[in-house]
């Protein structure tokens, strides 16, 4: 799939999905519902396959395969069993038996909860209460620099700890720090809405980078195209309307 | 029939889940081998709840479809872009390239699901323009404190930022690149250490709410 | 003049979105180059980690992104992975995102041949595991065990490069380049667990979050966004895509500020009007 006509067949259909869905910033339009109904089979499609050819084949069928030649009951068992928890979950749709969903719902539930807690606990809950109060071990060899940035670490850390804490009443006191802790949060959120902000002007510039390298002449010049398409589109409806809405008058 | 319907499941529950977490904290090649067989277990039975989200979606659309409500027409494209990419990856056994030579999945994935996928995602920047003109109100000292935390961390991530602030604020000796990496490793991180700290406490609590069976709503009707 | 001002207010967003199509498009057309000038502490920490270590030490690089975020990951990953050819520094390839195949495979096309590197002596490609896990588990004690082929399907031990790694213990350190959660991943089952040094590279969306980890010295070294491949591309003195990049989001970025001040400015006059 890699010779001229594919390639240019590429471009078209890239820029058009492409132009298609920006083209819902104008207005709606059959176009983008069409490229939004794509995505949802397209994007399912892909996720399915992946699933199929990287863990059903290789994991299930084939160690099946060869396990049950070699006589290695073990594995095939091993293989089996979580099979059958996954074809449980699909008893959810027939309301009469349901319930043996939950044999494939409590075993995934088990594992996530047993693997959240020691990461949760170690690495989010632990770690960060060591590097909130680690400073202060030999906090006065640190320069006077390093000495205010713990100082408003752990001022920062407990009140927006406060701020959270909702079995107290947030009233005089803790209201005052709970408050202060918000606006450690205020400066959290808008650290994020900053790069929030180049994360997805990078996003974008990407699109348009492929669009402007689609419009050049090896490409066909696929975008002037698409975008030619959707203009004489957009007019002619607009058209049409006036012309109607004039008739209805 | 409670044993079969609630008390063997909830056993199950338990016991994946204390054996889980004790696989972490013994450093033992037992431990190590119930780890990669308990993935595997997770993986295919991940797997078929993907089928479920087929299942669903294909009988809402076809719903749609069979009764002819407005729109019906697009739901067809449902299930021509998922056969067009299933199709492909057949013909293609799943591999995206042979031989280095992009296939027709390849194809499907550079020229269809990428385009569409990454064109949803950077959609939301325009949003982010027209956010930033009609809502971002400031109308109190956090909101102009987030503001500011904003625009310090904006004009630090753009070339043009580092000379503005260099013309304008070029005398407190500090760079913008200075000012936004303070912001981040102090006043950010005590904001978000904050969050982490309790959203760690309430996943441990859930956790363990989910192993001792106290926690079932995923079980659904008793 | 109310009024005037509340239309100013409400203005049709369509032209706003013209503005931003333009102020990206125009730049990418023609650039500006301006060149950047700082560089932030995480990211010359990444740069020093590599540029110390000895040469013939080998790296794992985790490639766990796919073209939805290449555009700011991909050009760390480069800059990353040439700065490590430079330093002839062994590199292990591998990934845990189906849809980074077509990207690491542009990556080891175009760059090994530029420092003259070979396959098998200076870096290999393992395949792709949907498994995270066990993956990261298995390679603490033994990473034959696990990955026992390279993406070519040929065995792993037959390569020069592999016969003295097992775990561990034989890589100077992992640099996990990701826009999903797998960073944290890393950091909580083989930083913290098994001590090995973890180096990053993230969307700047997930960048702040991180904050905490670099402060606890749980990441050696972070690298955030197109900002952050466009420094370390001007610190191995080699500009590529996260340079031009970021040169075209300059003037979008500046518009978002403008249209903020602009519209409270119209705010405040509103009130006292």
């Amino acid at each position: 799939m890699d010779t001229q006509v594919s390639v240019i067949l590429g471009a078209f259909v890239a820029s058009g999905l492409t132009l298609f869905i920006f083209s819902f910033l104008y207005k709606d339009n059959p176009f983008f519902k069409i490229a939004e109904h794509l995505y949802m089979g397209v994007g399912l499609a892909w996720h399915i396959q992946l699933t199929i050819y990287k863990i059903i084949i290789p994991k299930v069928w084939e160690p099946l395969k060869i396990a049950w030649q070699k006589g290695d009951t073990f594995t095939v068992w091993m293989t089996i069993i979580p099979t059958v928890l996954g074809i449980t979950l699909v008893t959810q749709f027939i309301p009469k038996i349901s319930w043996i969903s939950r044999y494939g719902f409590t075993f995934l539930m088990g594992y996530a909860a047993g693997l959240a807690l020691p990461a949760g606990l170690t690495t989010d809950f632990a770690n960060q209460i060591l590097g909130t109060i680690e400073p202060f071990a030999n906090f006065f060899s640190l320069s006077l620099g390093k000495m205010v940035n713990a100082v408003i670490i752990l001022i920062g850390t407990v009140s927006v700890l406060f701020y959270f804490f909702f079995s107290v009443e947030h009233k005089g006191v803790v209201k005052k720090i709970s408050n202060f802790g918000i606006y450690f949060l205020m400066i959290y959120f808008g650290a994020s809405f900053g790069n929030t902000v180049m994360a997805r002007f990078s996003l974008l510039y990407g699109r348009f980078d492929l669009l402007v390298r689609y419009s050049q002449k090896e490409y066909f010049y696929a975008t002037n195209w698409v975008i030619v398409g959707l203009l004489i589109y957009f007019i002619a409806e607009k058209l049409i309307t006036n012309k109607l809405l004039k008739a209805r008058a | 029939m409670n044993i079969i319907k609630k008390y063997i499941p909830l056993t199950i529950v338990f016991m994946f889940g204390i054996i889980t977490l004790a696989s972490y904290y013994v450093p033992n090649r037992a431990s190590e081998e119930y780890l990669e067989w308990i993935n595997k277990w997770q993986n295919i039975v991940s797997a078929f709840a993907l089928f479920l989200g087929t299942i669903s979606l294909f009988y809402s659309h076809y719903k749609k479809i069979q009764r002819k409500v407005d729109g019906w027409g697009y739901s067809l494209f449902v299930y021509i872009g998922f056969f067009i990419i299933m199709g492909a990856a057949i013909l293609s056994n799943g591999n995206i390239s042979k031989e280095g030579k992009l296939t027709y999945l390849g194809w499907g994935f550079n020229n269809i699901y990428n385009p569409l996928s990454a064109t949803m995602f950077s959609v939301l920047a325009f949003f982010i323009i027209s956010t930033a003109y009609r809502s971002f109100k400031i109308k109190s000292f956090a909101a102009f404190l987030l503001f500011i935390c904003g625009l310090i961390l904006m004009l630090g991530n753009i070339p043009l930022g580092e000379i503005i602030w260099d013309k304008v604020f070029g005398w407190t000796k500090f760079t913008i690149g200075e000012i936004k990496d303070w912001i981040i490793s102090v006043p950010s991180t005590a904001g978000r250490r904050g969050i982490m700290i309790g959203i760690a406490i309430g996943a441990a609590v859930t956790s363990l709410k989910i192993i001792f069976g106290i926690e079932r709503g995923y079980m659904g009707k008793e | 003049m109310k009024e005037k001002l509340n239309k100013i207010l409400k203005l049709d967003r369509r032209y706003l979105f013209v503005l931003l199509t333009l102020s990206i498009i125009i730049p990418i057309i023609k650039p500006i180059g301006i060149p950047s000038k700082s560089i932030s502490t995480s990211v010359k920490d990444t740069y020093d980690f590599i540029e110390k270590m000895p040469e013939g030490s080998t790296i794992i690089l985790s490639l766990d992104y796919d073209p939805s975020t290449a555009p700011e990951l991909h050009p760390m990953a480069a800059a990353i992975l040439k700065h490590t050819f430079k330093k002839n520094i062994k590199v292990i390839i591998l990934t845990f995102i189906a849809g980074s195949g077509g990207l690491i495979d542009e990556l080891v096309r175009t760059i090994p041949p530029q420092y003259s590197k070979e396959y098998g002596k200076d870096y290999v490609v393992l395949p792709y595991m949907a498994n995270v896990l066990a993956a990261l588990t298995q390679m603490a004690s033994d990473i034959h065990s696990f990955y026992d082929k390279d993406i070519n399907n040929k065995p792993l031990k037959d390569y020069e490069m592999m016969k003295n790694i097992k775990n561990y213990k034989d890589v100077a350190g992992v640099i996990g380049i990701t826009g999903t959660a797998l960073l944290d991943y890393w950091v909580v089952y083989v930083g913290d667990k098994y001590g090995v040094p973890i180096l990053g590279g993230v969307t700047a969306i997930s960048q702040v979050g991180y904050g905490p980890y670099l402060q606890k010295k749980q990441l050696k070294g972070l690298i955030g966004g197109m900002k952050g491949a466009a420094e370390y591309e001007k610190l191995i003195s080699q500009p590529w895509k996260g340079t031009s990049g970021i040169d075209a989001l300059n003037i979008a970025h500046i518009l978002v500020i403008v249209f903020i001040i602009f519209s409270n400015i119209v705010l405040l006059i509103l009130k006292f009007l």
